[in-house]
């Protein structure tokens, strides 16, 4: 080899050999600062890649009533999505829009920038809550829509016949901030659904299930590539079913006697405080959509004027009428204001400082004792009972039987109603703009005070059980909060009498309440109404022989007097209760 | 006809496999079928790339066996002939059509030919003609000229095809040639010297304490004087000239260009994002690997290229640091005998052949791992005897064979 003027042959390899070595040992020390030093965020990078976090959305949890038959279900809905990539020329877009009402120009723009980019290997959603049909209809064309994909999720559905509607309730979408901050222990994301209204809501913790995670391995163009292993991931637990203590076939029935009427009914048993059947109408249709509630039918709803969507049970609010003289009744027994035998003469009149009071029936009613006052429904007994009482104990004892307060029930948005008193009257009128003449209307259920049908529906519920009711709930089996009044038993003893007689004699104002299946008591009330008919009030229990007890509210609104629609509805209602019951 | 095969074929050959040298190449070979067994997700076997891979060192073994009959004199005689041919190969090129971005092959029916890859060869065949044609007290800088010239026509041919890579392979044999020919490192260090000017000219301080150093280095050396004042002028002028053609010449979008291609990393989403793609894929190996068929980056396709230009990222995620460190020391045995052999050769030319097949070896696997690391911009050179690819392979293995060949009948 050439010597030159360079190193001799065997320092030039030795040279060569320097600089290959450290060429390698810097190469080394490059995989080494990369896989042993920096290990751990590359391997997060590389785990950031191709591991995508899957939800999948845990179906809430069954509704049942008493007799285990379904209420609310659920079944799957779809979220329809595209592949851009396998859309091709051949993509009916004309179809596509006749289907799934998706404009044409905006979802052929959408594909052609997304098959520009890497993902277009991946789907993007168009439309979620698809319903089975329109899936069907998809399906059916499948050839004419290369790269549809559905995907799968549950959706509330409504398989029985009862409605329930305001009972149950209907969920929403988590859409911001401070819902999704609302409850930490329900771990909200957005756009998960939850419970807005009704048991849907109160019961959310239990009816929502625990959302499953799985971790997939995706690659660089979005396509699935299985299962990721990992201990992070957990499985889809369903909510909890709720049984209700409602009576679907109860239910039905109710549900049908308030078809085209505005108004509410309630049945309970007030043995234990389980609601059997609860309308309000009218109501809206829960089946006519899917998933939470589109904003556009809420406003809809909201902005009718026959209010579908207020609960009147809970949230309406009237005048009692005639069933709030039972309380003044009982307590005027009961503390001996008066005994049973004292009279009054009804001339259909009465004549209170400047003022003329009237009873319903103007012939008036001669001479009325306590059990007549009730079977009559006679005012002008009430007008000088009154007087004996007094405003503040009349307040009182209103109040003790659950007036003017929440009853507790286990659906949300419920009113507490006006028990009037002195504070409340110079409040609103001034100490001097109002007369003792107003207490001759609030004993006979008119002027300021205003209840709801599920505070009515104490009443029978006390008297059935002299006085050791329950706070109403629609779980069945559990026990709610008692609801005692104390009344001394000849009292309870009388009123179960006086509302007896209400509704078996034969002119009794209740008898249309009648059933051949059982005894019935009640009494009617008629709220008047200065915006047209008046409301017409009824509520009672009925004792089967088999000792069961339903206690039974109604009104219904324009109705007239209670004892025509309000009565007569209860009376079928008792009949169903009993067939049921047998 | 006798007449040509009497200089091809060698009379009466040694025919023996020096394990020294082959038996890191089968180390090699072994980790890429393997490391094509865990990417090949082709149904059909046959398709595979492990099975081509397969069915191209079945084919390498004839190349080796047949390269064992060569007359290795026979490239030193004919070595200039090659290189015409080479010239005229790649000028060809530019009279085809455009695949995949480039003008790199010659096209013939159904056969096509890359002139370039064979020309790695022949430019060692050509250039250790040359310098082992020189007498002792040559001129150094004649020769270092025409030895540049020499790569430099062919490696600008390539470049332009357009062919980086090849034409980096090119012009980097020359340098361990060159000094195993025994040219002056000084000579060596002036080819170099302009390009650092450039460099040193970003930073005005740098430049200054170059210019110091270039100074004492000139003076150190004693060249000519003429020869040292054009020197110096020359590298003062690069340096001054950079700041000027960088600021006033070049356009944003040519700098933004020059930049990337020095640093990929500071354009994730583009140049950046292969080498980001690699380097999540070897870091996440970790010592030992995430196993064959377990390296996500690899099987989701995060990876580009990963049969070819990527296969280590591949390796550094499947079977993690510990087969790289086997890779690096399976060459640098390799290259240990190399130069041991290449000591020993009495032939000069035979010498510098293997010199210059160790250098385009070497080469390929350091431009080819510091890419997937992010030291070295992507330039489409695959890892010698990992990457998928037959005709690279193929001409490794000639290299193999020749080497090979050397050492039986030349020591």
């Amino acid at each position: 080899m050439i010597s030159g003027a360079g190193l001799k042959l065997g320092k030039r390899r030795k040279v060569l050999f320097s600089i290959s070595f450290a060429l390698i040992v810097g190469l080394a020390s490059r995989f080494y600062s990369i896989q042993i030093i920096n290990y751990d965020s590359y391997l997060n990078k590389s785990a950031k890649n191709s591991v995508r976090k899957i939800i999948k959305t845990a179906p809430r949890g069954i509704i049942y009533d008493r007799n285990l038959i379904p209420i609310v279900d659920n079944r799957p809905t779809y979220s329809l999505s595209l592949v851009p990539y396998d859309v091709t020329e051949e993509f009916n877009y004309s179809l596509f829009e006749k289907i799934t009402n998706l404009p044409e120009l905006a979802i052929k723009s959408k594909i052609e920038s997304a098959k520009k980019r890497f993902s277009k290997f991946k789907p993007f959603s168009l439309k979620r809550h698809v319903d089975f049909k329109e899936r069907s209809k998809i399906e059916e064309n499948k050839l004419e829509f290369p790269g549809v994909n559905f995907s799968e999720f549950p959706a509330r559905t409504y398989p029985n016949e009862a409605r329930l509607t305001h009972v149950l309730g209907y969920l929403r979408t988590v859409t911001d901030e401070a819902l999704r901050k609302a409850d930490s222990e329900l771990n909200y994301q957005y756009g998960d659904v939850f419970g807005f209204s009704g048991l849907e809501r109160i019961y959310e913790k239990k009816l929502r299930g625990n959302d499953g995670v799985e971790f997939r391995l995706v690659d660089i163009y979005g396509i699935d590539h299985g299962k990721y292993v990992t201990d992070r991931e957990y499985d889809i637990e369903m909510g909890k079913p709720l049984i209700l203590s409602i009576d679907s076939r109860l239910q039905i029935k109710a549900e049908s006697l308030l078809l085209d009427k505005k108004g509410s009914v309630i049945c309970m048993n007030p043995q234990n405080g389980e609601v059997l059947a609860f309308v309000s109408s009218p109501d809206y249709d829960l089946k006519s959509f899917i998933g939470p509630i589109p904003n556009k039918l809420w406003d809809e709803w909201n902005q009718n004027s026959e209010k579908p969507l207020m609960n009147r049970g809970i949230q309406g609010t009237y005048p009692p009428g005639s069933i709030i003289k039972l309380i003044s009744a009982g307590y005027a027994l009961d503390n001996n204001i008066i005994d049973a035998n004292w009279s009054v003469i009804c001339d259909g009149a009465y004549s209170y400082g400047d003022r003329m009071f009237h009873c319903w029936n103007i012939a008036g009613h001669g001479h009325v004792d306590m059990m007549q006052s009730i079977k009559y429904s006679c005012n002008i007994f009430y007008y000088q009972l009154i007087q004996k009482i007094g405003f503040q104990n009349w307040s009182n004892i209103v109040s003790e039987f659950g007036f003017g307060k929440k009853t507790g029930i286990d659906i949300p948005g419920e009113k507490r109603g006006i028990v009037p008193n002195k504070k409340y009257m110079n409040d609103k009128y001034t100490s001097r703009g109002w007369g003792k003449g107003s207490l001759l209307n609030f004993v006979i259920g008119q002027g300021d005070m205003l209840v709801t049908p599920q505070q009515v529906i104490q009443i029978m519920n006390l008297i059935s059980t002299s006085g050791n009711s329950f706070e109403p709930h629609f779980i069945k089996g559990v026990h709610s909060n008692p609801l005692n009044v104390s009344l001394k038993n000849s009292t309870w003893e009388f009123l179960k009498n006086a509302t007896s007689i209400v509704v078996n004699d034969d002119d009794g104002t209740g008898k249309n309440a009648k059933s051949i299946f059982g005894k019935v008591a009640g009494k009617t009330g008629t709220a008047q109404n200065p915006h047209g008919e008046d409301h017409s009030w009824f509520s009672g229990y009925i004792t089967l022989p088999n000792n069961k007890i339903m206690s039974l509210a109604v009104i219904i609104e324009n109705g007239g007097k209670g004892s025509k629609a309000g009565a007569s509805t209860a009376g079928e209602l008792f009949d169903e209760f009993a067939k049921l019951n047998k | 006809m006798n007449w040509i095969l009497t200089k091809i074929v060698s009379r009466s050959p040694i025919i023996k496999v020096n394990y020294r040298i082959v038996f890191p190449i089968i180390i090699l070979c072994i980790l890429s079928l393997i490391l094509l067994n865990s990417t090949s997700t082709e149904s059909i076997f046959i398709e595979s790339t492990f099975s081509r891979q397969l069915l191209w060192l079945a084919m390498g073994v004839f190349v080796f066996i047949g390269s064992q009959f060569l007359r290795i004199q026979f490239f030193n005689e004919y070595a200039y002939h090659f290189y015409v041919i080479l010239i005229i190969g790649i000028l060809g090129t530019y009279f085809m059509p455009i695949k995949g971005g480039s003008q790199r092959w010659l096209f013939f029916g159904p056969i096509s030919i890359q002139p370039s890859e064979m020309g790695k060869v022949l430019i060692v065949f050509v250039l250790a003609k040359l310098l082992s044609d020189q007498r002792e007290n040559f001129n150094h800088l004649r020769i270092l000229l025409i030895t540049i010239l020499l790569a430099g026509i062919p490696a600008l041919m390539v470049f332009n095809q357009p062919d980086l890579g090849t034409a980096i392979i090119y012009l980097a044999i020359t340098y361990p040639m060159l000094y195993w020919a025994g040219i002056r490192p000084y000579y060596l260090f002036i080819v170099v010297a302009p390009a650092i000017s450039v460099l040193a000219a970003f930073n005005i301080i740098a430049f200054y304490l170059w210019m110091l150093l270039l100074i004492v280095l000139f003076i150190y050396s004693q060249p000519k004087v003429f020869e040292g004042v054009i020197l110096f002028v020359l590298n003062v002028g690069c340096g001054l000239l950079t700041p000027y053609i960088w600021s006033n010449i070049l356009y944003e979008h040519q700098r933004n260009r020059i930049l990337t291609f020095l640093d990929p990393l500071r354009d994730p989403q583009g140049a950046g994002y292969q080498i980001i793609q690699s380097m999540t894929a070897i870091g996440s190996g970790g010592f030992w690997g995430a196993g064959l068929g377990h390296g996500t980056q690899t099987h989701l396709r995060y990876l580009p290229v990963r049969d070819t230009d990527f296969i280590i990222s591949v390796s550094g995620e499947e079977l993690g640091l510990f087969s790289i460190i086997l890779i690096l020391s399976s060459y640098i045995f390799f290259i240990y005998w190399m130069l041991v052999y290449a000591e020993k050769i009495r032939n000069n030319f035979s010498s510098l052949v293997m010199i210059g097949f160790v250098s385009i070896l070497f080469v390929h696997l350091l431009v080819n791992m510091g890419m997937t690391v992010g030291l070295f911009p992507v330039t489409g050179l695959p890892a010698p005897f990992i990457s998928y690819g037959g005709s690279f392979l193929l001409t490794c293995i000639l290299m193999i064979g020749l080497i090979n060949n050397i050492i039986n009948n030349e020591i």
